[in-house]
């Protein structure tokens, strides 16, 4: 998998039908109805009906734990943090507000 | 009639099972808030994302409350629905300034986060959002667990094991990551986080398992994928 296409999603991220989800993952929590439904659709065609359940289920869990992150403000512990410091420069993660609940403890 | 027997798409049973129960806790009364209160956040949040847009507004949205919730517990609700990219200390440290414990703090984002996420779903697999449930009577527990301290999160956490205890112990096994401890504080809201989590996510002895595959049609990297996603829109960290 290709992580910077978590956050450019107009790269490859190496997963099959990878583009796909990630349209689906950003509809599903965005505005255009339309789009969702159309994402939707291509999912259906592409990897079955008993997919949308599961990604949908995915979707809605990371809505709920980014909530109880950043709304607890809970850290990345050092273990975590020392083994993707290349990885968050790549993603630009360290520029998030959210990332101030772990720096102000370093 | 099941929650999800309208839906075109097939929904596992134990995902459904899951929703279901945690649509019947709404109602019944938490260790801080009341039923009738925890259907007034739950309607507020729903309602917040109605109002941004992210969400449909349903035929029949079910049961209401007629408990007018105080200001600081309206904008903790409305930003956790729809931007907790911008809850920082200074918004944690003002809410409880104005009079909130930190428990109830941990409870309403608790309950923000589970119909945030349960409305997700429902608007993933293209059915309306389900219909609230009736507020259950009773009186909180408010019950607060004495092994939970300040650790490094805004809120007192119950640590891992051997510094939490046999609690700890009881609760967590050996470890479990912050996310999972996070709502520790309320540990009625950590039970229904790990229930949500292992029917949504997976089972959380199987996390390290990249060739387990939780959701029919889905493998491991492509679940991962939606995950990354939806975080980084969500500008979460963590």
């Amino acid at each position: 998998m290709n992580p910077e296409a978590l956050v450019r999603p107009e790269l490859d991220i190496g997963v099959p039908h990878g583009d796909l989800l990630l349209v689906f993952a950003e509809t599903i929590i965005g505005t255009d109805r339309a789009a969702l439904d159309a994402a939707r659709a291509a999912l259906v065609d592409a990897l079955g009906p008993e997919a949308i359940a599961g990604a949908s289920a995915i979707a809605g869990n990371f809505t709920k734990n980014d909530r109880v992150a950043n709304g607890l403000g809970i850290p990345v512990g050092p273990p975590v943090l020392q083994g993707t410091e290349e990885l968050r420069e790549q993603l630009g993660l360290n520029a998030y507000k959210s990332a101030e609940n772990t720096f102000r403890h370093m | 009639m099941s929650l999800y027997e309208d839906s075109a798409l097939p929904v596992r049973a134990d995902l459904e099972a899951a929703h279901q129960a945690q649509f019947d806790r709404f109602g019944q009364t938490g260790t801080w808030g009341s039923g009738a209160q925890r259907i007034a956040v739950i309607s507020a949040a729903r309602q917040a994302g109605i109002d941004a847009g992210v969400l449909e507004a349903p035929e029949d949205g079910g049961a209401t409350s007629d408990v007018e919730l105080p200001k600081v517990v309206r904008d903790i609700i409305a930003k956790v629905a729809v931007s907790p990219k911008d809850v920082d200390l200074d918004f944690y440290d003002a809410a409880i300034g104005s009079g909130l414990s930190d428990a109830e703090y941990t409870e309403i984002v608790g309950l923000v986060s589970f119909i945030t996420n349960l409305d997700v779903f429902a608007r993933g697999i293209g059915v309306p959002l389900r219909p609230l449930p009736e507020p259950q009577p009773g009186e909180p527990s408010r019950v607060r667990p004495p092994e939970a301290v300040q650790e490094q999160a805004f809120v007192p956490t119950i640590p891992n094991p051997p510094e939490g205890g046999e609690v700890a112990k009881a609760m967590y096994g050996p470890f479990k990551p912050y996310i999972m401890r996070a709502m520790s504080l309320v540990p009625e809201e950590f039970n229904d986080h790990i229930a949500l989590e292992r029917a949504q996510y997976l089972p959380l002895e199987k996390i390290m398992d990249f060739e387990f595959n939780h959701h029919d049609g889905l493998t491991r990297p492509q679940a991962e994928v939606v995950a990354g996603r939806v975080s980084a829109l969500n500008d979460c960290f963590y």
